[in-house]
């Protein structure tokens, strides 16, 4: 079994999609696809199959990432996602069914902190090491675990 | 005899009703200094009080005297006035409702006073407190109904004024109040997009920084700019958790470095280096929370990359405490040691004690046999009132 994640990124500052993607693929992880917008996400092939996905609140297009979430969710609803915004005070209580939010501005330590949190809980539920204060998790990370875990 | 006292029945009110009306039309034309007449009754026509009497076993309860002040007061004639129901006097603007209270009080034989605004002959008006009350013979049957007037046009005008003044003002701080609100509306609006536009550019710089050191082979180089990576992420933590907490104006440095000291020691991925953090919250002022976090930045990044460097193990301690006026920060590691020449010749130090004298706060170094302690006092915020 490999413990490689496949990780789609939407954020459609290109700066941090590349940042982000950097910090992916350093941890050793996969970045599948990348895309800037909810029409964009919807362009991807339907078997992609992400396993997380960082999703941005504010996207090109005057599209949302709460789309993007309840998009995946219908597509893919294997994948964890993580929503990386500045506005987390837009989030809803439920998060739209996303798992968990990282505020910007991130740190380096931050993301990679939680990629490595989010990875040990994916391929060996629950998660061994504490959780990262760079991530708030969302009523559906707990469950998701024991879901994975079963 | 006393005419300040409390209302009674005066001679003309005795006995037999109608030989006193007679009474009273003889002695309309008398003065009381020429001794003839009831004293009660002269006293009623020559009081200043505007008084009349009504008689409810006429038909229509008519006014069947009236004293020269009333006179006065309306403007009417005495010829123009017996006779008369006192609704005469209503007019367009008499209050309905109060009429209407007035003629239940007289139907049911009770006194009444209200304020009724009332017209004189010449079509101008007053406000008219009206006293009311129904004089009974030995029997309990109600003979007359005796009623006093006062024009109280400047007390009621008076209270209009300042119904209305209370109106205006009330408006005015409604306006007022709604402009502040909008104002307050605008400036957390811009607030939030400057708080924004802020973590956005933050966000940038960081990522802009982290590509360019991948670009970079010179080790020495890229450490260098891993160093700045590191001080840009501490700026952006200390804004991000100031603008997620309640309070802008006060930074709890507590939470700060302890979240401060798992990602630092986390994201260098050693996890032989065992952490012992015993922190409390402990508010600062927000004038001094980049400098204090950078200090704790510099302090933590120096302790993993000198302490334990070469894969060296190690234990790195935490500790916040608050005292009455100061607060207390104590990192510690079981390092080597730093020469005490290459920590003065590093910027790292040289900006924790440039920026602790910003910050109003002291770092002093100490042996820790082995390893090195840095302690960091300094100011707490002031108390809440």
């Amino acid at each position: 079994m490999t413990n490689t994640m496949e990780v789609l990124i939407v954020e459609d500052e290109m700066l941090l999609a590349m940042d982000i993607e950097a910090m992916v693929e350093d941890s050793g992880h996969h970045v599948l696809a990348e895309a800037a917008s909810l029409r964009e996400v919807e362009a991807l092939p339907e078997d992609l199959h992400p396993q997380l996905a960082f999703v941005d609140i504010h996207l090109a297009d005057e599209s949302n990432g709460l789309d993007v979430c309840r998009y995946i969710r219908a597509h893919w609803p294997d994948a964890l996602i993580i929503f990386v915004t500045a506005n987390v005070s837009r989030i809803p209580a439920d998060f739209s069914g996303a798992h968990g939010v990282i505020a910007k501005p991130f740190s380096h330590a931050g993301l990679v902190n939680a990629i490595n949190y989010l990875a040990n809980g994916m391929f060996d539920p629950p998660p061994s090491m504490p959780r990262p204060a760079s991530l708030i998790a969302s009523p559906n990370l707990e469950p998701r675990w024991t879901q994975l875990a079963s | 005899m006393t005419f300040t006292h409390a209302w009674s029945p005066p001679a003309f009110a005795r006995g037999v009703a109608l030989k006193q009306r007679d009474d009273w039309h003889l002695t309309d034309a008398l003065e009381y200094e020429h001794g003839r007449g009831d004293p009660f009754a002269a006293a009623v026509r020559a009081t200043r009080m505007p008084m009349v009497i009504t008689d409810p076993a006429r038909d229509d309860n008519p006014i069947v005297f009236c004293n020269v002040a009333f006179q006065d007061l309306t403007g009417y004639t005495r010829d123009e006035i017996i006779g008369k129901n006192c609704r005469f006097l209503q007019g367009p603007d008499t209050d309905r409702d109060t009429v209407t209270q007035v003629r239940e009080a007289i139907a049911a034989g009770d006194d009444i006073g209200v304020d009724l605004l009332n017209y004189r002959k010449d079509g101008t008006t007053f406000w008219n407190a009206l006293y009311m009350s129904p004089v009974r013979d030995k029997d309990g049957v109600v003979r007359f109904f005796f009623a006093s007037q006062l024009d109280v046009s400047d007390r009621v005008e008076a209270q209009n004024i300042i119904n209305d003044q209370k109106i205006l003002v009330e408006r005015e701080v409604e306006r007022r109040t709604a402009d502040l609100r909008a104002a307050l509306d605008a400036k957390t609006i811009l607030l939030h997009e400057v708080d924004h536009r802020v973590k956005n550019n933050l966000t940038m710089i960081g990522s802009l920084l982290r590509l360019q050191v991948r670009t970079i082979d010179d080790p020495s180089v890229a450490s260098k700019l891993d160093s700045m990576l590191e001080r840009v992420d501490a700026l952006a933590v200390v804004h991000r958790q100031l603008y997620q907490s309640s309070d802008i104006a006060r930074f709890d440095i507590g939470s700060f470095a302890e979240s401060l000291i798992s990602d630092v020691v986390g994201s260098s991925g050693r996890s032989d280096i065992k952490l012992d953090v015993r922190a409390q919250p402990l508010s600062i002022d927000a004038a001094n929370a980049s400098a204090l976090g950078l200090i704790l930045n510099e302090i933590l990044t120096n302790a993993v990359k000198h302490a334990f460097a070469d894969g060296r193990s190690g234990h790195l301690s935490l500790l916040v405490e608050g005292g009455d006026d100061y607060g207390t920060i104590k990192i510690c590691d079981d390092g080597p040691g730093m020469p005490s020449i290459a920590r003065s010749k590093s910027i790292g130090t040289s900006l924790i004690t440039r920026l602790a004298r910003q910050a109003r706060a002291e770092a002093t170094w100490s042996d820790n046999g082995p390893g090195t302690c840095v302690t960091i006092t300094f100011p707490k915020a002031e108390a809440k009132s």
